[in-house]
């Protein structure tokens, strides 16, 4: 096999088995003008090292096959790469608050080697960043391979953006501080109004990466073991959550699947909001039936075991107050975390009871589209 | 402030790189074959890459802007390019926005 062969075998097995004779004939013809114009300027036959050196000129076989792609030449291309930036940032950001929420649980609960369980909230940072920024990347080739284009990628406003500006922490502040640094449109109305998709964007990511852990494919080992005094004390789950496993998900499926509509018409209102108090109806249903249960998990430490349970006796200022104090062994950080896991549930129902109470005061509200072009 | 070699080399193959289109174009308005077209636009002070050239004639014709036939020349078999008449009326289209492009440039400069 000459090098001419062993050149062209190289590029024709990157080529679609379609088109791979014929661009493989007129790079061999190609390859020969190029030969035969140097050997008339010479004079004589090339030596292998010049025609090895006339190959190298006309590129490696891996440059020169990927010029004849069809599809695009990177995986997120230069007009998504933008959005994809800002979904791997937000979503980076959504990460590190789940790690802090899930460090700030293992440290109340006592720890003895905090270093430790700051440890596991790195590694369960990158390990989840790591897949996130794959899962970014995949939908984002996927639609450059296909030429996607989503309409809230293409039909946006500007009053749309303010959302946008959430993926630096910085401009965090401007939202419940005192002075904002950001501008923000202002409406007719004088009242600065936010995103629509900002809200469903972010709930979105977050319940999806809800589902992702509820259904096993990525894990936060920190959630299961919590340390004390250099044993390992596992947590595991009461029955209560194996009966509500498949309303939970589709609870939350649906969730995203509203999401992922409000995204695609933020100013479909009506539908919306009669979406949203049924999901919101289901949640407190659900809520309730975990409440009442009165039993979710169960701390196991060399064979001692210790529940997180609660009840209504819970609910008392005094005892959100004491969170903390108590003592620092098993069933103390039990306890600890009854108060806290009660007190989670009630301000959770409390909030679907708003989002429900909300969502039907929208229902019942005329349809108000305001133009949205600035007052003269 | 000294200009990067560098920075400007990105620039020009930039400024060039759309206005290579037009070259290949216009010189298939006459039949070539890639190694001839090649030389034919060095000759013309456009240097351009096989790896470039002959996948963006590929391109061209899947658009349908030019038409190609293998036959044999010199013992071999090649593969000849023209402008196929939708390719002129794009050539016609695409000279009369690089003049415009270039008389207003002219202005400016």
């Amino acid at each position: 096999m000459d090098l001419i062969d062993r050149y062209l075998n190289a590029v024709a097995a990157q080529l679609p088995q379609d088109e791979r004779d014929d661009i493989v004939a007129e790079l061999r013809d190609l390859i020969l003008s190029r030969f035969e114009a140097k050997e008339e300027q010479l004079g004589r036959a090339l030596t292998e090292d010049e025609q090895e050196a006339i190959l190298h000129e006309i590129g490696h076989p891996l440059v020169v096959a990927a010029r004849y792609r069809k599809g695009p030449d990177s995986l997120v291309g230069p007009e998504l790469f933008p959005y994809w930036l800002f979904a791997v940032k937000a979503g980076l950001l959504l990460m590190l608050a789940v790690q802090a929420v899930v460090l700030f649980i293992n440290l109340i609960s006592g720890p003895a080697d905090a270093g430790q369980s700051i440890a596991q909230a790195f590694h369960g940072f990158f390990g989840t960043s790591l897949w996130l920024i794959g899962a970014a990347t995949v939908v984002a080739a996927l639609f450059e391979h296909y030429g996607v284009r989503p309409k809230w990628l293409t039909s946006w406003r500007v009053k749309d953006l303010g959302a946008f500006g959430l993926s630096d922490p910085a401009a965090w502040g401007a939202s419940v501080g005192a002075a904002p640094k950001v501008k923000v449109w202002v409406g007719p109305g004088g009242k600065a109004k936010a995103w629509p998709g900002g809200d469903h964007l972010f709930s979105f990511l977050a319940t999806g990466l809800f589902v992702l852990w509820w259904v096993g494919v990525i894990h936060f080992p920190a959630l299961l073991h919590i340390d004390f005094r250099g044993a390992d004390a596992q947590v595991s789950g009461a029955p209560v959550w194996t009966t509500l496993y498949g309303a939970i998900l589709l609870y939350a499926v649906a969730q995203m699947a509203v999401d992922l509509a409000s995204l695609a018409r933020p100013h479909a209102v009506r539908m919306r909001a009669a979406a949203e108090v049924v999901i919101a109806g289901a949640g407190l249903w659900l809520t309730w039936t975990i409440f009442e249960a009165g039993h979710w998990f169960t701390l196991t430490r060399d064979g001692e075991t210790a529940r997180i349970a609660g009840d209504w006796a819970m609910l008392d200022f005094e005892r959100l107050r004491a969170v903390g104090d108590g003592s620092r062994d098993l069933a103390g950080a039990a306890g600890t975390l009854s108060v806290v896991m009660t007190w989670v549930l009630a301000i959770v129902a409390i909030s679907l009871v708003f989002k429900v109470v909300a969502n039907l005061w929208r229902l019942v509200q005329p349809e108000a589209r305001r133009d949205m072009r600035p007052a003269a | 402030m000294v200009v990067g070699p560098e920075l400007f080399e990105s620039m020009r193959l930039e400024l060039r790189r759309g206005s290579l289109v037009l070259a290949v174009l216009a010189r298939l308005r006459e039949e070539r074959y890639g190694y001839t077209l090649r030389q034919a636009l060095a000759s013309d002070g456009l240097e351009m890459e096989e790896s470039t050239l002959y996948p963006l004639l590929r391109r061209l014709e899947s658009q349908g802007l030019l038409t190609s036939e293998w036959r044999e020349e010199e013992k071999r078999k090649k593969r000849f390019y023209r402008l196929s008449p939708p390719g002129e009326a794009m050539l016609s289209a695409l000279a009369d926005e690089w003049r415009g492009i270039s008389a207003s440039l002219d202005k400016i400069l």
